[in-house]
């Protein structure tokens, strides 16, 4: 019984940290943009590629995968900035939430299937992953699923240092909290955009190789994570970064118990059931604010 | 100071035209549609004159409840497709007519689709988007992996859901007894009419006081909820009535094509529509059917293309709101204004009243 | 029409000193019909300039406008000689003009010391930061106190302050203050108010917005009377008030 109780528990706290790295992304690009960046499981597919190339194809160690899942996630959330997100900016300021949504499923769809079509659709298997298991009276805890966590944390630790003690991070903040205030600081506004577009996309692109080393590596890989991911942003309070984190681990775990008791095809839908219970309750999130965003 | 723009007839005056060139391409329309069967010869276009007849009442439906009302659903397939399903399972557990199940079908998705809103549209727009895309989302999920059996037809099993599968041969308009060869014009037929009159009650809709609330909430929102307006339950009216009419094709769909499958939840199938809304203009009246026109001939040319039609409806989608963000429709009106005031140079750059 | 022009550019009082903002047939608006109709103002150095009138008349807009939030459609403005047009207003906040904004606009979830830090934001010598950190406490000591604080939780006027405080850490040439007395009791507009006299006392240069106009009537060095986009009058403060028909039509008394 202890076995399966904490089988289940490695699952659900895993894939928590997966969703809590995908809802940082998420959640600093809403915050400071008012944007819902649709690409997002695009960029986390890439970001595992990404990994797959270096160490597969280039044969270089793993570490550069990673580096490579970095790199690929950065360009591309540069690319986004400039060929969508600023010239949408210019042109319709007001409708900009909405354009952007679409503009994003878009790409994202576009560069999903640039990925289907250069690597094909068959699984592949992520190369950057780890073997070997932690055997305990209670269980067994696969190395795999340590390093996943692990990784999580420290990405998320890190940005939180980056938000909070650096220049760069306060100006973030800044110009999440108030955008016009932060312009008459002397805030580029738009180089502020681009480097959160970047930074979302690095995390996307870790956060993919995470995924694909415990599951697989297939084109679509990012679409599951992002929309509960999103989900969870929800439920937190949209913008709401502490509350989305502690929301992904709960929900998860709660997902993973859901899928043990009932069967995989049950986690989702119930997952879906308590978050709109919630926002009936709670329009705002449980945690968030009713704000008034302005672009 | 300049002297102020009298209270000017060209509010007036462009308003009437504008009603008048509707009617005139609604005219056009109908011409077209009725001339089709006779000038068409192949089997194989008119048939995709009828898919493109499904995506036009569907794309002008989503942009009915987006463009219009401010409703930003991800989940108008889902919408379609428990209008197919429902007609369908009608049809093949109860043993119903589809002439009975379809409208009884609509009822069905209106009335829980009005649930979904009730939850849902008391969040903002993009929460909408995502909430629905979710449901959406489980609704495809739950049907792709029914694998329990829940009865047996002959020897194969057939899911609750219909699984994978679906539902096939449940039914149809009876127009192969009627017409026999000929029958695929007289399906034509029922779905340009269907077509036709969603098109004229959403037409309605539009200029109806909700329709002007609508406008009102989107030019000033503070003034429209001062003077009475309710965004929620006006939204959740227009839920409501395009679910309806979305359900309503979904269930047309399945009696002309006499099946129905978890493909049409695809997301591939969500994103042709909205590329037919945004390329045609969201929130232009006749945006979808431009947009149909346009992306139909377009997705005919790509058919050779094979792996590259994902790929080109991403880029298509991401392209034209950057660059046309009020798509064609939009661009053609711009066209329209810049050629009008090229016309009256002398008319003062004066306020233009809010129309 | 051109006479009227040239009538009441004879009223703006010539500014003494070096001319570090000037205005020239400032045009702008929201999308719809402008709300600065053509308006022109110079600020000398060192000078605490007025404009005053009634509300929406487009006070906040003139400051927003000067500060690259709001675009113009037609006219220049210059800082220090250098035309802003087309400049976004964080490139214009460089140029050295620092705008306490209507309703202060602060971070909200930020610390009392993390705002002023913001306003520092252009500042790469960390002495001089800290050295302007130092001086914005020692004038506005109740910042001291809170400086934890969040933004959200504090009172009007200690929002006020901070705002001040904040746009004192950009440390331009210029400062823009739009309404400091908005929204608050009178014993606390008066410490506000005495607040910005010691900044003129210091040499600042201060362009000021107020409805108003007896409550800056002390301490600016010119006032303008701006009536529906337009300036309407312009002179000494102590002129204004002794007007009764300008009071009266505009100001309502």
């Amino acid at each position: 019984m202890a076995s399966v109780v904490v089988a289940v528990l490695v699952a659900g706290l895993t894939s928590g940290a997966i969703y809590a790295l995908a809802t940082v992304g998420l959640s600093l690009v809403w915050g400071s943009m008012g944007m819902l960046n649709m690409a997002h499981a695009a960029l986390l597919a890439l970001g595992g590629y990404a990994a797959f190339t270096a160490v597969t194809t280039l044969g270089l160690p793993p570490v550069v995968g990673f580096v490579a899942a970095f790199a690929a996630g950065a360009a591309a959330g540069a690319l986004l900035y400039v060929s969508i997100v600023r010239p949408l900016l210019r042109s319709a300021p007001a409708a900009f939430e909405t354009n952007v949504l679409i503009a994003t499923v878009g790409a994202g769809i576009a560069l999903e299937n640039a990925i289907l079509m250069t690597y094909g659709g068959q699984p592949l298997k992520q190369p950057v992953a780890a073997a070997g298991a932690f055997a305990f009276e209670a269980g067994t805890i696969p190395v795999q699923n340590v390093v996943i966590v692990t990784v999580a944390v420290v990405l998320m630790v890190a940005t939180a240092l980056l938000l909070g003690r650096t220049k760069m991070g306060r100006a973030i903040r800044a110009t999440a909290q108030n955008r016009e205030a932060a312009e008459l600081m002397g805030v580029p506004v738009g180089r502020v955009y681009l480097q959160v577009l970047m930074l979302s996309g690095m995390l996307a692109g870790v956060c993919g190789v995470l995924v694909s080393a415990i599951t697989q590596l297939t084109p679509p890989l990012g679409n599951d994570p992002m929309l509960k991911a999103f989900i969870m942003c929800v439920v937190a309070g949209l913008g709401n970064l502490p509350g989305a984190i502690a929301a992904s681990f709960g929900l998860a775990v709660i997902e993973a118990f859901v899928q043990y008791a009932a069967g995989a095809r049950w986690g989702f839908p119930v997952l879906l059931f308590i978050v709109i219970a919630v926002l009936v309750w709670r329009p705002s999130g449980l945690f968030g604010r009713a704000q008034i965003r302005r672009v | 100071m300049m002297p102020e723009a009298a209270a000017s007839p060209l509010p007036v005056r462009r308003r009437n035209t504008a009603a008048r060139a509707d009617l005139a391409v609604a005219f056009v329309l109908i011409a077209a549609a009725v001339a089709l069967p006779f000038l068409v010869d192949s089997r194989y276009v008119l048939g995709q004159v009828v898919l493109a007849l499904f995506y036009a009442t569907v794309a002008t439906q989503w942009n009915l409840l987006f463009g219009f009302a401010g409703v930003f659903s991800l989940a108008q397939m889902a919408v379609f497709a428990f209008g197919g399903y429902a007609t369908a399972m009608l049809c093949f557990y109860f043993g119903w007519s589809v002439w009975g199940a379809i409208p009884v079908a609509a009822v069905a998705t209106a009335a829980a689709s009005l649930v979904v809103g009730l939850a849902c549209l008391r969040l903002t727009g993009v929460y909408v988007a995502l909430l629905t895309l979710a449901i959406a989302q489980v609704m495809y999920v739950l049907i792709v992996t029914d694998t329990e059996c829940f009865v047996m037809v002959g020897s194969t099993c057939r899911q609750f859901t219909g699984g994978a599968v679906g539902f096939a041969r449940f039914g149809d308009f009876g127009m192969r007894a009627l017409l026999k060869g000929q029958w695929l014009v007289g399906n034509y037929a029922i779905v340009a009419a269907v077509f036709a009159v969603t098109t004229f009650i959403t037409y309605l809709v539009v200029k109806s006081p909700v329709g002007l609330a609508f406008r009102a909430l989107k030019d000033n929102p503070a003034c429209a909820v001062a003077r009475g307006v309710n965004r929620f339950t006006a939204q959740l009216a227009v839920f409501g009535v395009s679910a309806f009419f979305t359900g309503l094709a979904g269930g047309v769909y399945a009696a002309h094509f006499q099946a129905i499958g978890p493909g049409v939840l695809s997301l591939s199938q969500l994103l042709f529509i909205v590329a037919i809304a945004v390329v045609g203009g969201v929130g232009q009246f006749w945006g979808p059917i431009v947009g149909t026109i346009v992306l139909v001939a377009a997705d005919e040319a790509m058919r050779e293309a094979g792996e590259f039609r994902t790929l080109g409806l991403g880029i298509i989608i991401a392209a034209s709101m950057v660059l046309m963000p009020n798509g064609l429709v939009g661009r053609f009106h711009d066209l329209a204004r810049f050629l009008a005031a090229r016309r009256a140079p002398a008319a003062p750059p004066a306020v233009s009243p809010a129309e | 029409m051109a006479d009227a022009a040239a009538a009441r550019a004879a009223t703006i009082p010539r500014e003494t000193g070096a001319v570090l903002l000037a205005l020239d047939g400032v045009v702008a608006g929201y999308g719809g019909p402008a709300v600065l109709k053509g308006v022109s103002l110079a600020v000398g150095r060192g000078r605490l300039v007025t404009v005053v009138g009634p509300n929406g008349h487009g006070k906040s807009t003139l400051l927003r406008t000067i500060s690259g939030l709001t675009r113009r459609t037609a006219g220049t403005i210059t800082v220090a000689g250098r035309p802003t047009a087309g400049l976004s207003a964080s490139a214009v906040a460089r140029l050295g003009v620092a705008h306490v904004p209507q309703g202060d606009m602060l971070f909200p979830e930020m610390s009392v010391g993390e705002n002023l830090m913001m306003g520092a934001y252009l500042e790469r010598d960390e002495r001089a930061t800290a050295r302007r950190l130092d001086e914005v406490f020692a004038l506005l000591p109740k910042l001291a106190d809170r400086r934890r604080q969040i933004a959200s939780s504090l009172s009007g006027g200690e929002r006020r302050m901070v705002g001040i405080g904040r746009g004192l850490m950009m440390g331009a040439e210029i400062m823009l203050i739009d309404e400091p007395s908005l929204g608050l009791a009178p014993l606390v507009i008066e410490q506000i108010y005495e607040v910005i006299a010691t900044l003129k006392a210091s040499g600042r240069t201060i362009l000021l917005v107020e409805e108003n106009p007896a409550r800056v009537a002390d301490i600016a060095d010119a006032m303008h009377l701006l009536d529906d986009g337009e300036i309407v009058w312009s002179g000494p403060p102590a002129e204004l008030l002794a007007r009764e028909e300008l009071m009266s039509t505009y100001l309502g008394g």
